[in-house]
């Protein structure tokens, strides 16, 4: 017993070497340090959600574009990283801004233990950062298993640059539309809109993939290489979420953190539900592809209102988004816009809706705990908050959407964006890398067991 | 039949020499059928067409039983029945049906006789096949062929066959059983195959789970409507939008009733000669009859329809109809037929379990 006791007291001391001494942390210490704690695992949730949009693409790909696609997210997150700790940051948080774009924080440097609003500088950059590869990461969906892999060289850069931060600086950063009262918050916007809407434009600029729509009109299904990858993907996003979600509180606070996870996990749930029911109902088959966009949509939907909404309204709006997501795809498709990874409907559609849907059940009291915005449609009976939130997604949509259309388009006229037909059809592993992902499943052009 | 043509047409298959006359012939036959397909009945139209197949089909095996003689190996050694599965079974075949066959003989007193027969009809039945194939019917994909020593067989064998199916009702056996029980005899002796049936209706009568495990299997197929009532269309390829009429209208129904004949242990094959002889028996009502007659002969007319000419001048079909040829009117009345098919197969259901 005495022995057992002297173990713990000294793993206590070996843990929190200040219970040693006399002295103790103040308040806003301790404050501090679980707020960073929290934040710092919430930026590695996020992070670790790149793994979820390796397997996405890759699953919902072709063999032959495996490594290509698995091998360019890291490659782009790494630069992406950079680009964001050199310009990103400063256009979305910098101090001497104005309304419309934030300046200064650039390559940024912080002091070694700054701490603002209780959060160590540090940190809430990561956190930050992790948001912008992931809308990053969204926007290749539209370019899977065509673009050059210069395309995402460049496009990395200018979107990480010009475009995210722009609107991040609007709705996070103090801008114009944050001063409205905005209320997105976690990103259904900002992040999921943002990276839909460059998929948007890359996709159209690039042109439906070889084989993917008939010459009289019609649509093939051109089938992911691995659906086990696809639904793990959904798992490793699905907990993700809960530190791009919760994490967004970024302080631990009265544990309001826990509350907004909680509406996350309905979101997603409704979502999942609603969309395998539909498919199953209107095709007569329930369809797996969609009940794995019907978790994402749900999800998306719910950032814009994990912290303004009741929890039968995240329920509701993960049940609509997962319906949203199944008529969408079919919409994009009837459209004859190719969406490999399906980014425009889980990730714009979804995103659209989730941000609308503050406007419609965003609570008084959450709004103003929160401190954005204020009560929807139903619990006010006001139209304003619904008119904000639709406001602030033709604006921001309306900016990513043409600046994505002007940059795709202006590299398109100097570089070109898309592989050659040859290419194509051996696969970007070979063309843009020289190896399969899969070497053993795949045998070089001078064989015949090539996917076309 | 009034068009004397067409007598001609019969009467020139009957003297056929060879697979490439029986092959110009058929082609006689699809354009004449296709140019009537607008205007002519549904039911005299099949009627019509099915009386051509046979006789195709009875040629063929006469110029098959020629040949054998010129190779030295006489006559049948047993008297036989060539016998018809599938839509040919039904007499439901459209311009394109392939080949689902199978041959039931006499049964030899001793191992000689029953080796000497073994041979005569493997021979015959390959020589049938293959002219036939030269003639344009494809081989069925699932090998249930006269050419195919499982499904040419002695009477006894074919009994103690039918037997062994009955006592294991797995998928693959009572699927089996399924295709026994459209058979058609449309050459030889006719009394080998009642006899073949008799058995298999005694068999059934004796053994009501056999049914259960029938009702699987003609469950399968679900009729092409959501929960919506909207019709459920290809999404992708190139036959987006197309309906598969083949198996989301007419398979469900000829499932269904069969299912329900065999139960009530009618011989007949024809789904709607099923249907009436459901009614005579007092079975169904007479507005429900009509109702399923009025819903098959539309499933038969839209099946035709699904017939393409291809480039080359051959027709071919995959049963599915596209969204092209399908008028809004024709949609209306389609999903008014896949109405009454769902509530079929509820009925089937139904009915099929209670008894048990």
């Amino acid at each position: 017993m005495v022995k057992k006791m002297l173990i713990s007291m000294s793993a206590l001391l070996v843990l929190f070497p200040a219970m040693a001494f006399a002295e103790d942390p103040s308040g806003a210490t301790l404050n501090m340090g679980l707020n960073a704690l929290w934040v710092m695992l919430a930026a590695i949730l996020v992070l670790l959600m790149q793994g979820g949009f390796i397997l996405l693409e890759t699953g919902s790909t072709r063999m032959k574009n495996a490594g290509h696609v698995a091998g360019k997210t890291i490659f782009t997150v790494g630069l992406c990283s950079l680009v964001y700790w050199a310009l990103g940051y400063g256009i979305a948080f910098g101090g001497s801004g104005n309304d419309f774009f934030g300046w200064g924080d650039f390559f940024f440097d912080p002091a070694k233990t700054s701490v603002d609003n209780g959060l160590p500088t540090t940190v809430f950059f990561l956190f930050q950062l992790a948001f912008a590869a992931v809308s990053l990461s969204i926007a290749w969906g539209g370019f899977a298993e065509r673009a050059k892999l210069s395309v995402y060289l460049i496009f990395t850069i200018l979107f990480t640059a010009l475009i995210y931060p722009v609107v991040a600086h609007w709705i996070w950063g103090g801008g114009f539309l944050a001063q409205d009262g905005a209320q997105d918050f976690a990103g259904s916007t900002v992040v999921h809109l943002t990276g839909a809407l460059a998929a948007l434009a890359g996709t159209i600029l690039l042109k439906p993939r070889i084989g993917k729509f008939n010459k009289d009109g019609s649509a093939n299904e051109i089938l992911g290489h691995n659906q086990v990858f696809t639904a793990l993907s959904v798992l490793i996003l699905w907990v993700g979420w809960f530190g791009f979600n919760a994490g967004s509180t970024v302080a631990i606070g009265d544990g309001f953190f826990g509350f907004v996870a909680f509406n996350t996990q309905l979101g997603a749930a409704g979502g999942a539900v609603a969309a395998l029911l539909i498919s199953w109902a209107v095709l007569g088959k329930a369809d797996i592809g969609t009940t794995l966009n019907g978790a994402l949509a749900g999800l998306v939907a719910i950032t814009a209102s994990c912290a303004f909404v009741d929890p039968w309204a995240a329920v509701v709006i993960g049940l609509v988004a997962g319906i949203l997501v199944f008529y969408s795809v079919r919409f994009f498709e009837k459209m004859k816009i190719d969406d490999p990874i399906f980014a425009l409907s889980v990730h714009g559609a979804a995103g659209i809706w989730g941000t609308l849907a503050n406007g419609i059940f965003a609570t008084e009291e959450l709004a103003t705990k929160v401190g954005v915005g204020q009560g929807g449609l139903i619990d006010t009976g006001s139209w304003h908050q619904l008119w904000v939130q639709f406001e602030s997604v033709v604006i921001c949509g309306v900016f990513v959407l043409a600046a994505s259309f002007i940059l795709l388009g202006i590299m398109k006229a100097i570089m070109g964006l898309r592989v050659t037909e040859e290419q194509e059809i051996a696969g970007l592993d070979l063309s843009e890398h020289g190896n399969y992902g899969y070497p053993e499943q795949l045998k070089k052009p001078s064989g015949q067991n090539i996917q076309a | 039949m009034t068009d004397p043509g067409w007598h001609q047409l019969l009467h020139g298959i009957a003297r056929a020499e060879d697979s490439a006359s029986l092959h110009r012939l058929r082609e006689l036959v699809h354009d004449r059928m296709v140019a009537r397909l607008p205007q002519q009945q549904t039911e005299q139209f099949y009627a019509e067409l099915n009386d051509a197949h046979d006789a195709m089909i009875r040629r063929a095996i006469q110029l098959a039983q020629s040949e054998l003689a010129r190779l030295g190996m006489g006559t049948p050694p047993a008297p036989f029945a060539y016998l018809l599965f599938g839509s040919g079974g039904r007499r439901e075949q459209t311009l394109l049906s392939d080949q689902d066959s199978g041959i039931v003989y006499g049964d030899s007193p001793d191992g000689e006789g029953r080796e000497e027969s073994r041979r005569y009809f493997a021979a015959l039945s390959d020589q049938v096949v293959q002219l036939l194939l030269g003639a344009g019917y494809p081989l069925c994909e699932g090998n249930v062929l006269s050419s195919n020593s499982e499904w040419c067989r002695p009477l006894s064998s074919w009994q103690e066959r039918l037997g062994r199916w009955f006592d294991e009702p797995a998928w693959e056996p009572v699927r089996y059983l399924l295709i026994v029980a459209d058979s058609r005899c449309v050459f030889g002796a006719p009394e080998l195959h009642e006899e073949l049936m008799a058995y298999f209706y005694r068999d059934v009568i004796q053994q009501p789970v056999i049914v259960k495990r029938m009702l699987e299997n003609t469950m399968k197929h679900k009729v092409l409507l959501n929960v919506f009532g909207q019709l459920l269309r290809e999404p992708y390829g190139e036959d987006a939008g197309s309906l598969d009429i083949k198996y989301g209208a007419y398979i469900p129904m000829v499932n269904a009733i069969r299912l329900l004949a065999i139960e009530a242990n009618l011989r007949e094959t024809g789904t709607l000669e099923r249907i009436r002889a459901l009614e005579e028996q007092g079975l169904v009502q007479r507005s429900e009859a009509a109702e399923w007659i009025q819903t098959f002969r539309l499933f038969l007319r839209l099946r035709m329809m699904t017939t393409e000419r291809i480039e080359n001048g051959r027709f071919t079909t995959n049963g599915k109809l596209s969204s092209r040829k399908l008028t809004k009117e024709m949609a209306e009345e389609l999903k008014s037929g896949l109405k009454v098919g769902k509530k079929l197969q509820r009925r089937v259901y139904r009915h099929t379990m209670n008894r048990l």
